[in-house]
């Protein structure tokens, strides 16, 4: 295979989270795309896309968000990539949105006070390492493979849905993940709870609501004997992250909420029941960046709740 | 001058109310050529018809016009008028000035206005119309019927027992369909087989029956009651004449782990096999595939040990042509299946539940087989992963059926009947067993089967949960199931031992290319269409060719049954008389100006075109033409608007009627 001569480049949009509680994200992606070799442009003055918020309160404000920092992003050359789930989500959905209808475009076009832009491409980082970058170009890049990491690849609800949006991958059955993954030379373990959400924002608002999710995931990866989980998405991080101490303390050493019955048929109560393990969260462009040789101690890894440090000297990835 | 007549019709108020009909008969009496004109409140009821005769007789009319409602109401109603009264019926001509005109506007003057118009231009047709006489073909009193499930089955019986000869081609080795893969049937739960099988009896022994299995249609050719199909006798590799059924083969064959399709993959047979025990014929077949003789040429077990010398590794495909007069189509249906489908295919897969990689998680078929008392496990219902009797079942509903999303949107109408069944089934056999079911509304119309379902909820302990379920993963040896109970608003998690899905009916594999050969129109799921969906259900558009069963849309089977008799009834119907009249508007090619483009027959919708060499008395070949064979033709006119030397003609419809028309507006 030709190596593609042709430098990648792209605008981005990092969004709020990956300034904030995700830094570790922005750091890593930006360590990856260097490493790769790909350009990598912040969109000057952008601001929140108003992530699942706004779009439960008011559709011509969370519209205009996204219509606005789109025409903002026509300034960077390149196709806009985005790391966040939920940034890709909302700017990708205002795209689909307002191609549709003419009469919303241009109510939004008098809020912002301009044109809104709809067609630089948007695209998700999973879907510029595995497709536009290339999987074999990535394999090739690996310096330090990922050898005996066993991870399971959490793609959360917002990833692939709905189907008519986001066009990244099969919207129930995805596999863009453990595709990267494997380039990278670690192992994707089979598991259930892929595609299922983990109580996404209302970690602040019902913080119970999130433990219990997130507990069924973080077991569910258990059962499938994963040594961590991988992400792309700073809200799924952090639930899985932050929360993991908390869910420990509600939930202990056993699986009794995993999956209540209403009709009262036997449930196995934890019928292994044991310790729960620490389960790191990485972000795919951690992983990635890892095995691109990118040294640790540029990853973030210190920013986080649970310790990957552990698990990766275990590994002799350190 | 032409002698027209005019009748204006009141049709009670229907006309009448927006259109002054006396100022419509008025303004065609002073159209040149009209002799007589009237209106009346009803002409379809016999006074009217009575007048419109009286008229002709009377006036010497050579030429009608009843300006009344649609032609496809009355137009032979008034035909038939104008025969008896000694007019050729197809110089009688309606104006439909009741769906063209009274019932679609309100404006009193322009609705007359418009309904003069309209009778003007009819008048200008009749003018220059010519008599007709109806076609008549010979009818070849023999039916095929192309299926051998229940449907098949019924018509062929049907069509034979009224004393014609019937041709039953089936394209696996044994007849019986899907019914004979059933365990019990709904509402009554009687075995399928006990009454499926003595009418596969019936059909083997039916002296008026010619039965090929392991046969396609190749080809059809011709028209109703003048079909030539050309049947592939797939090779059996075993001789029927001399096989005697003794199964010797079948028992010293060394290859005996293929999986089953008649037990959906579950149950193992040989490489020369019949289906099924009760397989009429009971004449194995070698399966190419998987016999180590056509594979590596060392074996030929079943020839050593065949008595009568059957078995014939050298055997062919056989190609036959068989004269036809009418042709059932009922070629039945297949389930959909949930896995991956190819990229572009407009029918999507089920990635929550896995693409069908769980092998607990079962379709509703193979649990059909698991019941069954000839089944692969002897109807103990014992799951497919480890043999193990499941104690929790879960049964889900409308999996692909109801699914715009999934690229089905029709309801596939046999599954709340069936899957009501399976719980009770489910509940015979295992006592202490659960069975639930997710539903979206329970469809059960038809005699005794909302009784039947009421049965399962509350006599046989079925639990019926409200809501659909969104994703199944295997955990440990449980598969989880997601699901929702819309009625108390609750997310419901049941752990479930084995999981049946009621997936959706479809149309079979290549029904649209068998359909391209019998020149049969179908619907965007490839089901065959009907000519009309209320008034003739049985009845291919195209003429001559019939339709039984699910391959027109899903069906249960009393409902199938009725359609193959209906199918019977109406070849026996066009199999009563020797000859056959057809309406006579059909496309006439004057020779004489024809080119031999051909552009006629590319467009055809019918087939009805060929080529016909013109020669001289010596023999020679002056020019090649287009012919139309009468007795196919629909009379539809394309020929006609696409002819570039304009040489093909619709009678009835000829360019000079058209002219005329135009030029009186």
């Amino acid at each position: 295979m030709t190596p593609n001569k042709k430098r990648l480049n792209y605008s981005y949009y990092p969004g709020c989270s990956l300034h904030a509680s995700g830094k570790e994200y922005d750091i890593s992606t930006r360590a990856l795309f260097k490493a790769l070799n790909m350009g990598l442009k912040e969109v000057p003055d952008w601001f929140c896309c108003g992530a699942t918020p706004a779009h439960n309160v008011d559709e011509l404000l969370s519209l205009s968000l996204c219509a606005k920092n789109l025409s903002l992003a026509e300034e960077v050359e390149g196709d806009l990539a985005v790391a966040c789930a939920a940034c890709f989500s909302r700017l990708k959905t205002t795209q689909h949105h307002l191609k549709q209808d003419a009469a919303k475009r241009k109510q939004v076009e008098t809020a912002i006070d301009g044109p809104a832009p709809l067609g630089k491409p948007v695209k998700h980082i999973l879907e510029i390492l595995a497709r536009e970058f290339g999987l074999a170009k990535l394999e090739e890049h690996v310096k330090k493979p990922l050898l005996g990491l066993k991870v399971a690849c959490y793609y959360g609800c917002l990833l692939t849905r709905p189907p008519e949006v986001p066009d990244l991958d099969d919207c129930e059955d995805p596999s863009i993940m453990e595709d990267i993954l494997r380039s990278l030379g670690a192992v994707p373990v089979k598991w259930s709870h892929r595609m299922e959400c983990c109580g996404a924002n209302f970690t602040l608002s019902r913080p119970g609501v999130v433990l219990k999710l997130s507990n069924a995931i973080l077991e569910s990866a258990r059962l499938g004997e994963a040594d961590c989980i991988m992400v792309a998405c700073p809200l799924c991080h952090g639930n899985l992250d932050i929360r993991q101490q908390g869910i420990k303390e509600k939930y202990g050493s056993t699986d009794p909420t995993l999956f209540g019955n209403i009709f009262g048929s036997e449930l196995q109560q934890g019928g292994e029941a044991q310790q729960q393990r620490d389960l790191p969260i990485f972000y795919v462009t951690q992983l990635a960046a890892l095995a691109m040789g990118v040294p640790s101690d540029k990853l973030g890894f210190e920013s986080v709740i649970i310790d990957p440090k552990p698990l990766l000297r275990e590994k002799q990835l350190l | 001058m032409s002698r027209i007549g005019v009748f204006v019709c009141h049709c009670g108020e229907n006309i009448s109310r927006t259109v002054d009909v006396e100022q419509v008969a008025k303004a065609a009496g002073e159209i040149p050529g009209v002799a007589y004109s009237c209106d009346y409140k009803y002409m379809c009821s016999d006074p009217g018809q009575n007048l419109l005769k009286k008229a002709v007789a009377e006036q010497k009319l050579d030429g009608v016009v009843v300006a009344a409602c649609s032609p496809r109401m009355h137009e032979k109603t008034f035909r038939k008028a104008a025969d008896a009264a000694g007019l050729n019926p197809y110089l009688c001509d309606m104006a439909n000035i009741r769906e063209h005109c009274s019932w679609v506007h309100e404006d009193r003057k322009l609705a007359t206005a418009k309904a003069s118009d309209i009778v003007k231009l009819m008048v200008e047709r009749v003018k220059k119309g010519k008599s007709l006489a109806p076609i008549v073909v010979p009818v070849t009193k023999k039916a095929l019927v192309i299926g051998g499930g229940i449907a098949g089955i019924q018509a062929a019986l049907d069509i034979a027992d009224a004393g014609h000869q019937v041709l039953l081609v089936e394209r696996d080795p044994s007849i019986g369909g899907h019914m004979a893969q059933l365990s019990e049937t709904f509402p009554t739960l009687d075995c399928s087989q006990c009454i499926m099988t003595p009418k596969m009896v019936d059909v083997a022994n039916h002296p008026n029956i010619t039965l090929y299995t392991y046969a396609e249609v190749e080809k059809v050719e011709g028209y109703i009651g003048n079909f030539s199909v050309t049947i592939r006798r797939k090779a059996r590799s075993v001789d029927e004449e001399k096989c005697t059924g003794c199964g010797i083969c079948m028992t010293k064959c060394p290859k005996k782990k293929i999986p089953n399709d008649f037990d959906q993959g579950h149950g193992m047979r040989s490489a020369i096999y019949v289906p099924f025990p009760q397989a009429v014929p009971n004449t194995p077949v070698i399966d190419r595939e998987n016999c180590s003789m056509f594979q590596s040429g060392k074996c030929g077990v079943c020839a050593k040990v065949c008595g009568p010398g059957a078995v014939d590794f050298g055997q062919e495909d056989r190609l036959t042509v068989e004269a036809i007069g009418a042709i059932v189509v009922a070629t039945g249906f297949k389930l959909y299946s949930i896995d991956r489908k190819p990229a572009g295919s407009p029918i999507q897969g089920y990635g929550e539940f896995g693409y069908g990689t769980i092998p607990d998680v079962i379709d509703g078929m193979t649990f059909e087989r698991l019941a069954s008392a000839s089944g692969p496990t002897g109807g103990k219902i014992l799951r497919p992963s480890d043999g193990k009797e499941p104690k929790q079942v879960v049964f889900i509903q409308c999996v692909g059926s109801r699914a715009r999303e999934k690229g089905i949107s029709y309801c596939s109408k046999v599954c709340c009947m069936y899957t009501a069944k399976h719980t009770m089934l489910y509940h015979h056999k295992v006592h202490d067993g659960q069975a639930y079911v997710f539903y979206m509304d329970a469809r059960t119309p038809g005699k005794g089967y909302d009784e039947f379902w009421r049965r399962a909820v509350e006599e046989e302990e079925a639990v019926y949960i409200r809501g659909m379920v969104s994703r199944l993963y295997q955990k440990g040896d449980k598969i989880m199931v997601m699901g929702s109970d819309t009625l108390v608003g609750v997310q419901v998690e049941i752990e479930a031992d084995l999981v049946v899905l009621a997936t959706a009916v479809q149309a079979r594999d290549g029904a649209d290319l068998l359909a391209q050969k019998l020149g049969i129109s179908y619907d965007k799921y490839n089901f065959y269409s009907e000519a009309h969906a209320k008034l003739k259900p049985v009845e291919c558009a195209t003429a001559g060719i019939y339709l039984a069963g699910a391959c027109q849309g899903p069906k249960d089977i009393p409902d199938t049954v009725s359609q193959a008799s209906a199918a019977a009834a109406k070849v026996m119907t066009l199999f009563s008389k020797d000859k056959l009249e057809r309406d006579p508007v059909v496309a006439k090619v004057n020779e004489k100006y024809c080119v031999g483009c051909l552009a006629c027959k590319k467009v055809c919708a019918y087939g009805a075109v060929e080529e016909k060499e013109i020669r001289d008395r010596q023999g020679n070949l002056v020019k090649v033409v287009a012919y139309v064979n009468p007795g196919v033709c629909g009379g539809c006119g394309t020929c006609q608007a696409t002819c570039p030397s304009k040489s093909v003609e619709l009678d009835g419809y000829t360019d000079e009627q058209i002219m005329a028309m135009i030029e009186a507006l």
